[in-house]
């Protein structure tokens, strides 16, 4: 079964809903999307040189095996995640210490 | 130096550098800071931790220092620090050119 590509999509939906519950709603502001075209140019480079260099090695049973270059097409969906609650946490957090 | 080390610090260096920059005041959120790394290492590490036991991919012994904490590459835990405050810093840098261009 191709774990990795489900827990990457279940992660995804849990982001767009933690971003609508925590009332944060980045996914509604115009800079969120530049910010994710300019954080999308690092990621390539740094995944990019990971996957690459084969310092991290992906099992080809576990993921639907599309690559953009080196980075398999999961690692987009999981740095979408990663990336994106970063930001919804951070913008919660700081609005609490603010009130 | 592992390489997973080196790039990890070289993701670092411009973020971490202008973090400083005094009218954009990161630091003076520093307890939000901490608490969101802290809870993105324990969400996506819990992810990394399950999925290297599952086998969905392993580290290179080349490309690390070797150091592990449970079944992860020290270096693997340093990124959900690294990479989220690097993303952090390139949002606020955002917002505050933003600003400033209005």
């Amino acid at each position: 079964m191709k774990e990795y590509t489900c827990l990457s999509i279940i992660f995804a939906i849990l982001t767009l809903l933690a971003d609508k519950w925590s009332r944060v709603n980045v996914f509604k502001r115009k800079e969120f999307y530049l910010f994710i075209v300019i954080i999308l140019g690092f990621k390539f480079l740094v995944n990019g040189y990971l996957t690459q260099s084969g310092i991290v090695v992906y099992n080809p049973e576990y993921f639907l095996g599309i690559r953009l270059g080196s980075i398999p097409l999961e690692d987009f969906i999981f740095g979408f995640s990663l990336v994106s609650l970063s930001v919804i946490f951070w913008e919660k957090f700081k609005e609490k210490r603010e009130c | 130096m592992s390489k997973y080390l080196l790039l990890l610090a070289g993701s670092l260096l411009f973020p971490l550098g202008l973090s400083f920059y005094p009218p954009l005041k990161f630091w003076r959120n520093f307890k939000a800071l901490l608490a969101t790394l802290s809870i993105i290492t324990l969400i996506f590490g819990s992810w990394d931790v399950f999925a290297a036991w599952r086998g969905h991919w392993y580290f290179d012994s080349r490309g690390i220092c070797g150091l592990k904490i449970i079944n992860l590459p020290v270096e693997e835990w340093l990124f959900f620090m690294v990479i989220p405050f690097c993303c952090i810093f390139t949002w606020e840098a955002l917002k505050f050119i933003k600003a400033k261009l209005k």
